[in-house]
């Protein structure tokens, strides 16, 4: 496909830790809410969605995320209009299909949806304002995790197998629900791992510390590589969904 | 590899863990000298039977509490700490802070 688009990803202010990475596996970027996102591989001679059905990886760390945390900030979120259950571990698709992440009783972590519009998660952080003086309402605090979190996503009906190499937690479809979260090791690094599939397509979101991103992008890239696995831009996962 | 239970994340590998100390009950640190607080915070009794101990969950940094068989090594239940800590503590200024000094 004839790329129209070849944006330097350097000429914007908001690009993932791990874009030269991705920019040397011949990534197409393309902005998406002022960031440099990894769209598609052009050069790839197979279909990227077919890869990601099999066995996908994509870095979504540009996409808007955050949070909220401590007493109250669930009931602050729900007067916001966010849908947020009962169970922690659990993470609640909004009105738009942005993720409302349970991590903890009073602890929530916030994905926008695909489109990456940013929208919920601008509006919540304009919203939350601390009282000027005590007493403060219990509201919860903003938990800024744009630049300490890297946000990659795996896909395909592969993942779960490839995930019992890095990870110990049994995350297999029929033990691990459309929702479940794990907040777990993964190739030693502490992370979070939120099963969100993708139409009919198996996947999974996987959260860590951004410091070291490459060091974990490494590790998965090597792990799908014996399911014949490969990287796929945000395009591929946007038709899956759709 | 060993398994604990966390009781907000369910069963989980050992090397997820920490060990945070055992659960002893606070002195009146008002009271106290500096030595016998010391030895209150730094000390452990290190008893050969079943203990109760401060364990951590480091993904997500949640500090529950374990018995354990230090004999054994046999963990035999793990609870939120909120089942053996019921009220806030509060402090009050000991008599020797700085604060107390102002007034």
């Amino acid at each position: 496909m004839a790329s129209l688009t070849n944006l330097d990803p350097a000429t914007l202010k908001r690009r993932s830790f791990i874009y030269r990475k991705l920019a040397a596996a011949g990534a197409e970027f393309a902005e998406v809410n002022g960031g440099a996102v990894a769209m598609r591989y052009p050069a790839r001679a197979e279909n990227e969605m077919a890869v990601a059905r099999r066995m996908g990886l994509a870095d979504l760390s540009v996409l808007s995320h955050g949070g909220f945390k401590g007493r109250g900030t669930v009931e602050w979120l729900t007067r916001q209009g966010l849908t947020i259950g009962a169970d922690s571990n659990k993470a609640y698709v909004q009105a738009d299909g942005e993720l409302a992440a349970r991590l903890a009783p009073t602890e929530i972590f916030l994905l926008d949806a695909l489109q990456g519009t940013g929208r919920l998660i601008n509006q919540l952080n304009a919203a939350w304002q601390w009282a000027p003086s005590a007493p403060r309402p219990q509201q919860g605090y903003p938990t800024p995790r744009q630049d300490s979190h890297a946000w990659f996503m795996v896909t395909g009906e592969k993942s779960a197998e490839m995930f019992a190499k890095i990870c110990g937690v049994d995350l297999r479809p029929q033990h691990c629900p459309v929702g479940t979260i794990a907040q777990t090791s993964v190739a030693k690094m502490s992370s979070s791992i939120i099963r969100a599939d993708l139409g009919s397509t198996l996947a999974y979101h996987l959260l860590a510390d951004i410091a070291s991103a490459e060091y974990l992008w490494t590790c998965v890239e090597d792990a799908i590589a014996e399911y014949d696995g490969g990287i796929v831009g945000l395009a591929a996962l946007r038709s899956l969904q759709a | 590899m060993k398994i604990m239970n966390c009781p907000l994340n369910g069963p989980r590998n050992i090397s997820e863990f920490a060990w945070g100390g055992e659960v002893k009950p606070m002195p009146d640190p008002a009271s106290l000298d500096d030595r016998a607080w010391g030895d209150w915070l730094f000390l452990e009794n290190n008893e050969a039977g079943v203990v109760r101990e401060w364990w951590c969950h480091v993904p997500t940094s949640f500090w529950f509490i374990a018995e354990r068989n230090t004999v054994t090594d046999e963990i035999l239940k793990t609870y939120p700490a909120s089942e053996l800590f019921k009220e806030r503590v509060n402090f009050a200024p000991s008599a020797k802070s700085p604060q107390a000094e102002k007034k």
